[in-house]
């Protein structure tokens, strides 16, 4: 069991942050900041998965669907008890995600990326078009967890979720598993070379991304009440996307930074939904024009220029690596 | 059916033939031109030279996406990017999105009906929406024109000659980067023409790109990436496996038929009809 090596002192001065913050704020923001823990999961599962271990899918908001379509249907037309829905939704989409996984990760590459965008569109089709099932356009009513709309208790619902998925994706990072899934993007044929079952261990990453998406989309479901077809569109995907290159693709932090500030933009130019997305995918753009690592390798940059004029001794080139 | 998505899975094909980089943006440029064409026909043209209006709307999509590919792709190749797929799929999606916001931004979220190009017709029994059969007619004309281009002439044989080699070609005088820059001009010229030639099949919005793109990437799949061949093969098999489903099981699940097909091709034969296992350097 190699030693987890984490620097403790931030994280959890963030932490503390995050739980004291609802106090002081209105229903509305504690409404918001619950949605952005959501996007927060969504953005660190996706890392892994995009960042990672290169293997683009573009589903991952599709799973989130999924998983709160199955509980909310199995809820409503079997009755079972709200945990035994949420349990059995995140087990099917365990099963369509390694199904899709083993069809379309023996091939390198791209074919992940189509696969999973024709299934994206796929499924928010069928949602549509299926109303008498699933209710359509016109949205599903859900159970609410707490069955309560007060957001303070789905708040720190969210945020030990949250704390629970980085905390998780820490470890898988850290372990030889993460070595594997590093050494499958930096070169595939030279892992397989090296006796890494690159299959597995990309169905691996496949499913435990999707799993964790689909559970964020449960308690997303149970929290909102009303679930539709909408958070099925393609827009958030990219949305996914861009929180993860903003922030900074492959670092533990970089997605949640980027979740947060973006979400904080976003709710900043909230009158204008086209201008903000028009500015969003323009610096997506530029950052990976210019600049590949996001807020989060800029911020480090700034800090080491700091530390360099103070000290004026030169800072190692060690303490770039990991 | 299917061959009308054929001019967006030949483009994107083609694109992945000669730089291996898949545009997600291809929709968008097939909205532009869609939109291009709505504009002239309204406003300039009117409706009898709506055959001038595909040619303009192609003609802006080509130099829109050259234009693209010069400031966004080409640095790709020029050696400051490590991970070329990520790049090149996360750039073209940024697009995707910067394009469909524009077009809102612009033009409103609203649906406009370009005058049709000509009113119903019949051939011999078969009664048939003039739109549809113009816009057939106007596919394999673009088809027929396109690979004149890339069989007979000497262009057409350099592109085939960058795809199958990209430094091979250097020692024959052939200058990649501007073959990429002209070859991304095509790939998006052909979705140009194609939402031209769709547009009042499909309507002129801002999420007019999606479905033709949906299609497109599917008839890729199943062909088998960088297989021209393969795009007619699968178009046509995914334009017959609609059909089926529609008749025979329900048909409001129009689209969900053609991602069965899809998966049953990728179980069976996994890179597509008639792809080629590919090596990795």
């Amino acid at each position: 069991m190699p030693k987890l090596r984490l620097n403790y002192f931030g994280p959890l001065f963030f932490l503390l942050i995050a739980m004291i913050l609802p106090f002081f704020l209105a229903d509305y923001w504690i409404y918001s900041l619950t949605i952005t823990l959501y996007y927060v999961v969504m953005a660190v599962t996706w890392n892994l998965l995009g960042g990672y271990t290169g293997q683009f899918s573009l589903s991952h908001h599709t799973f989130a669907v999924i998983g709160s379509y199955t509980s909310a249907l199995l809820i409503i037309k079997t009755g079972v008890p709200l945990w035994m829905g949420m349990v059995s939704s995140w087990m099917f989409n365990a099963i369509i995600s390694v199904l899709l996984g083993i069809l379309c990760l023996r091939m390198r590459g791209i074919y992940l990326a189509l696969t999973t965008w024709a299934f994206a569109e796929i499924v928010k089709t069928y949602i549509r078009m299926d109303f008498e099932f699933t209710g359509g356009d016109r949205g599903l009513k859900t159970l609410l967890f707490f069955k309560t709309m007060n957001p303070l208790p789905y708040y720190y619902l969210f945020l030990a979720f949250a704390v629970l998925t980085i905390i998780v994706i820490a470890i898988i990072m850290r372990s030889r598993i993460g070595y594997y899934l590093r050494a499958i993007r930096n070169d595939e044929v030279a892992a397989q070379a090296m006796g890494v079952d690159i299959v597995r261990w990309k169905v691996f990453a496949f499913m435990v991304a999707s799993v964790f998406a689909s559970m964020a989309g449960t308690l997303y479901g149970h929290f909102t009440g009303l679930i539709s077809p909408v958070s099925g569109e393609f827009y958030e995907m990219a949305l996914i996307i861009i929180f993860v290159v903003i922030g900074g693709m492959r670092s533990q932090t970089g997605p949640v930074v980027g979740a947060v500030s973006v979400r904080f933009l976003a709710e900043v130019l909230k009158k204008w939904p086209e201008v903000r997305m028009v500015i969003l995918a323009s610096i997506v753009i530029l950052i990976m024009r210019f600049f590949n690592g996001g807020l989060i390798e800029f911020l480090r940059k700034v800090f080491q220029r700091i530390r360099q004029r103070k000290s004026s001794e030169p800072v190692s080139a060690y303490s770039k690596i990991e | 059916m299917g061959t009308l998505y054929c001019l967006m899975s030949l483009g994107v094909n083609f694109i992945y033939g000669i730089m291996k980089v898949i545009n997600w943006a291809m929709g968008e440029f097939f909205m532009i031109g869609a939109y291009v064409q709505y504009l002239l026909i309204v406003f300039f043209l009117g409706v009898r030279y709506w055959y001038i209006g595909v040619f303009i709307a192609a003609l802006s999509t080509f130099f829109l996406g050259a234009f693209v590919q010069k400031i966004l792709i080409k640095p790709m190749f020029i050696g400051i990017v490590e991970e070329k797929t990520e790049y090149a799929t996360i750039v073209t999606i940024a697009m995707a999105i910067l394009f469909r916001n524009l077009a809102i931004f612009i033009g409103g979220p609203y649906i406009y009906t370009p005058p049709d190009y000509a009113p119903p017709t019949r051939i011999g029994p078969l009664p048939l929406s003039g739109n549809n059969f113009i816009a057939f007619i106007g596919t394999i004309a673009i088809l027929a024109f396109f690979f004149y281009f890339l069989k007979r002439t000497w262009i057409g044989k350099a592109f085939q000659a960058v795809s199958q080699n990209r430094t091979g070609v250097l020692t024959a005088g052939i200058d990649v980067l501007k073959f990429d820059m002209i070859a991304f001009g095509i790939g998006t010229a052909l979705a140009g023409a194609g939402g031209a030639l769709l547009a009042p099949v499909l309507l002129v919005h801002p999420l007019c790109g999606v479905i033709p793109t949906v299609r497109g990437f599917e008839i890729i799949v199943i062909g088998g990436l960088g297989s021209i061949p393969g795009v007619f093969i699968a178009g046509l098999s995914l334009g017959i496996a609609e059909s089926l489903g529609a008749a025979f099981i329900n048909p409001s699940f129009i689209d969900i038929y053609g991602f069965g097909l899809l998966m049953f091709i990728l179980l069976i034969k996994p890179y597509g009809l008639f792809g080629k296992p590919e090596r990795s350097v």
